[in-house]
């Protein structure tokens, strides 16, 4: 069930809200657990069981770390807990691409598996290992309630495509939290923010994306439309998500933490991964990049930790070639920038490092988004007219025109610029009466907007959702 | 308002309206078919464990619960508007607007779907057309006449017919494209009008060689007020409707059409469907895969087949005058392999008559 659904808004979520606020609160954790998993059922109904196993295997190993805590038993627990809970993601997601290599290598012709990816394995097996490690460390205490644990795992807003919310962020939250108007009118707030951005930018431009490949006659003005367009359709696609899930968290009393803080106007590579994803990254840097030894180990030793971190994160977002080439990428990217060019980009005007920043971050975007790496050259080629397209055409000139509007949309809502003039007009107290007025307006405004977007029955599919 | 305030509105509010449409569309009842989208909407689907393991029952109930959605032509209409004129876009699910007239882009161009209807048409005329007079001719979409002026993207005209010209064996081309114009189509619908195509009729009659069969003939229009096209629907936006007219005579009057899919007889222009999905359905009952039109006014014993999409049903009737039966294939809807068990093809004349937007898509031809 997508959140950017009739079914989820107009029938599971007012089903939800009632349910969960009319029981009195030691019933609320319960309720959740068992809206999430019927969330779950709906998409994966065999794998809801993988997914109760793999809580359930959490929950024991956390009792047995903890009960061993100083003890060698202590760490062989945790080691258990996460080979249990990596080889489940790596079997359900990675069997095939090993089988597939293994069989180009060898020229073998081992028979696929082809098992269906559970929704969500991906974030929810790192929320899994999180707890362990920091109950390992001592960074959280053991929850010794199963239902609370289970209801931090599958709790649907966040389940199956993040935040990667740690377990540590919502311990307090999950015994004793507080429900309030500004908190549920906060939730509801973002939550329709982020349907706006889903529906009417992502969804849009996503339509473009999709046009662009299926075109004949694409040209290096499309190249560079496509480039651009897909750029701010995974943004808007994967922030509106993060969007939706912390919205409704805060309408349930959970405070998750920020998945994204306006990316694209970063001005070197390394910003721009303190400002994308920013749970994952930190998950990565938190439980792999600094146990390796983080920076305070020699030139290349911190090379190492760097190409091991994103090799992972690469590998992380799908069993594919481009992937890895991704996540290399920015390895490569990151290492330079740490060896000498950081300096250097701190010096330029912000204009030319942010055009640096861009650029690269359309060309990683093109290699993600192709289907191969085949075609992720032809794309990347066709930006420069390599491979023999006309500069420009009719079919180029009809998707500029028709996707203008909405480009320009998305690039001022990928800055801070409207969030900074609300802000700065809410300083003023007139101002800020007027606002609050206008706020529920706009609210319902966008809600009839997505809904008549959604009742159309228009391109609606989540990237993330194959991760 | 103060923040304390804005705040409980907002709550509220938000609360209030998933909350009221969740009731409404409990409580309202499901409605069967969608006029302005010429299709059945999806209905309540039966749950069993199965249809919940496999994941098909939450596919259906989302579609369900999307088709059935309180004021869904209202919302459908909030989406176009949206899309025209808040975001500029040209197009709304590739249906477009030129002046009053609604298209709907065709676009990529298929190539290889053209030499198949091409390789197809071939195959029928060696199978079962060795003796007849074969024909063949292309009906223009209506993004002929506007797509490139205006910016649209569109398939390759030219290219269609140099295709079909280079790949068809054996069959005369009989060019109609110089005998129509935008004009010449429904503004809210994919066809023709029947009353503006005379040209084409007296092309394809004068190069059949059936013209003279034709010379007095004379016809008396009727018109049938509000049609709304397939486009219309598509398009989502308020509009005004097409008349649907046509043309008749005694003979056309007299003739009877024999449905081979049912085994009913009805008259040319079958008024019963005034009350369906798509009033275009009038002409020729519709879309139905092998029909016979007698002529018991018929001063000729020749016979006629059409090879036929929709576009055969409206200037078929025009051909009754001359002939004494005309046959009419639609290849969408039945296996051309299984013809001879119901036509008995000798020396008819016979003419593939296609739109481009069916030879854009030929794998539908079966």
């Amino acid at each position: 069930m997508l959140f950017s659904s009739i079914d989820f808004l107009y029938y599971f979520l007012p089903c939800v809200i009632i349910l969960y606020f009319i029981v009195p609160n030691k019933f609320k954790n319960f309720i959740l657990l068992l809206t999430s998993l019927f969330f779950y059922f709906v998409g994966e109904p065999i794998y809801v069981l993988l997914m109760l196993g793999t809580i359930f295997s959490a929950y024991v190993h956390g009792i047995l770390i903890d009960k061993y805590r100083g003890t060698k038993l202590s760490k062989i627990f945790l080691i258990s807990s996460i080979v249990i809970t990596v080889s489940l993601l790596g079997f359900f997601k990675y069997t095939d691409f090993f089988i597939t290599n293994i069989n180009e290598i060898f020229n073998s012709s081992i028979a696929l598996l082809k098992i269906a990816l559970p929704i969500g394995i991906s974030f929810y097996s790192f929320q899994v290992i999180s707890y362990t490690i920091d109950v390992y460390r001592g960074n959280a205490k053991v929850q010794k309630n199963f239902l609370n644990l289970a209801t931090y795992v599958a709790l649907f807003p966040q389940l199956i495509a993040g935040p990667i919310v740690r377990y540590t962020s919502v311990e307090e939250d999950l015994e004793s939290r507080k429900h309030t108007f500004e908190g549920f009118a906060q939730g509801a707030t973002r939550f329709v923010i982020g349907l706006a951005k889903k529906i009417l930018i992502a969804n849009v431009l996503g339509e473009m994306c999709q046009d662009f490949r299926l075109c004949d006659d694409k040209t290096v003005l499309f190249y560079w439309l496509y480039g651009i367009a897909f750029c701010l359709h995974i943004y808007f696609d994967f922030s509106a998500y993060s969007d939706m899930a912390i919205g409704l968290g805060r309408m349930f009393g959970f405070k998750f933490p920020e998945n994204f803080n306006y990316p694209y106007i970063s001005k070197s590579i390394t910003e721009f991964w303190r400002r994308w994803h920013i749970s994952l990254s930190t998950w990565f840097r938190d439980y792999v990049y600094i146990p390796l030894g983080g920076n305070r180990v020699g030139k290349w030793k911190l090379y190492r930790n760097i190409l091991i971190v994103w090799l992972l994160t690469g590998f992380w977002h799908g069993a594919d070639w481009t992937f890895i080439v991704w996540g290399l990428f920015f390895a490569i990217l990151l290492m330079i920038e740490k060896a000498f060019l950081g300096k250097f980009l701190e010096k330029l005007p912000s204009i030319i490092s942010r055009f640096y920043l861009l650029f690269l971050v359309m060309i990683s975007f093109i290699i993600f988004n192709a289907d191969g790496m085949g075609q992720a050259i032809q794309d990347i080629k066709g930006l420069f007219g390599a491979n023999g397209v006309p500069l420009i055409n009719d079919i180029t000139l009809y998707y500029l025109q028709s996707y203008l509007v909405v480009i320009i949309i998305a690039i001022i809502g990928a800055t801070p610029f409207i969030k900074n003039a609300v802000l700065k007009l809410k300083e003023n107290e007139k101002m800020r009466k007027v606002i609050n007025v206008l706020e529920p307006i706009v609210i319902v405004l966008i809600i009839v907007a997505t809904t008549a977007y959604l009742v159309d029955g228009s391109f609606n599919p989540f990237l993330y959702f194959r991760f | 308002m103060s923040d304390k305030i804005k705040n409980i509105v907002v709550s509220v509010v938000f609360i209030f309206i998933i909350t009221f449409f969740f009731i409404l569309s409990i409580i309202t009842d499901d409605v069967e078919l969608s006029y302005s989208e010429r299709r059945n909407l999806a209905q309540l689907p039966q749950v069993s464990w199965d249809t919940v393991l496999d994941g098909t029952f939450a596919k259906k109930f989302n579609q369900y619960v999307v088709d059935q959605f309180p004021f869904r032509e209202e919302f459908r209409n909030v989406k176009a508007n949206i899309h025209f004129n808040l975001f500029r876009q040209k197009d709304n699910n590739d249906v477009y607007v030129v002046g009053d007239n609604i298209l709907k882009i065709e676009y990529p161009f298929n190539e290889n779907s053209i030499i198949r209807a091409a390789k197809k048409f071939n195959d029928l005329q060696d199978k079962y057309l060795k003796d007849a007079n074969v024909y063949y001719s292309i009906v223009p979409d209506k993004n002929y006449f506007v797509a490139k002026q205006y910016g649209y993207p569109s398939i390759d005209y030219e290219k269609v017919v140099s295709i079909m010209n280079d790949n068809i064996t054996d069959m005369e081309y009989i060019d109609i494209f110089d005998c129509l114009e935008l004009e010449d189509y429904y503004k809210t619908d994919t066809h023709w009008s029947q009353d503006k195509i005379q040209d084409v009729v007296n092309k394809i009659a004068t190069q059949m060689n059936f013209s003279d069969r034709l010379q007095n003939v004379v016809y008396e229009e009727k018109q049938i007020p509000n049609f709304y096209g397939v486009y219309y629907g598509q398009l989502a936006l308020k509009g005004k409707p097409d008349t649907l007219k046509y043309l008749t005579n005694t003979t056309i009057q007299n003739a009877s059409v024999l449905n081979y899919e049912d085994n009913t007889t009805t008259k040319v222009y079958n008024m019963d469907k005034l009350e369906a999905i798509d009033k275009y359905d009038v002409f020729l009952s519709g879309a139905v895969s092998l029909l016979k039109i007698s002529n018991p006014n018929a001063t000729t014993d020749k016979e006629l087949i059409i090879f036929r999409d929709s576009f055969g049903s409206s200037i078929a009737p025009l051909f009754i005058d001359a002939y004494s039966t005309i046959t009419l294939v639609d290849i969408r809807y039945i296996n051309s392999n299984l013809l001879d068990q119901y036509i008995d093809f000798k020396d008819q004349d016979v003419l593939f008559l296609y739109s481009t937007l069916v030879l854009n898509n030929s794998v539908m031809l079966k």
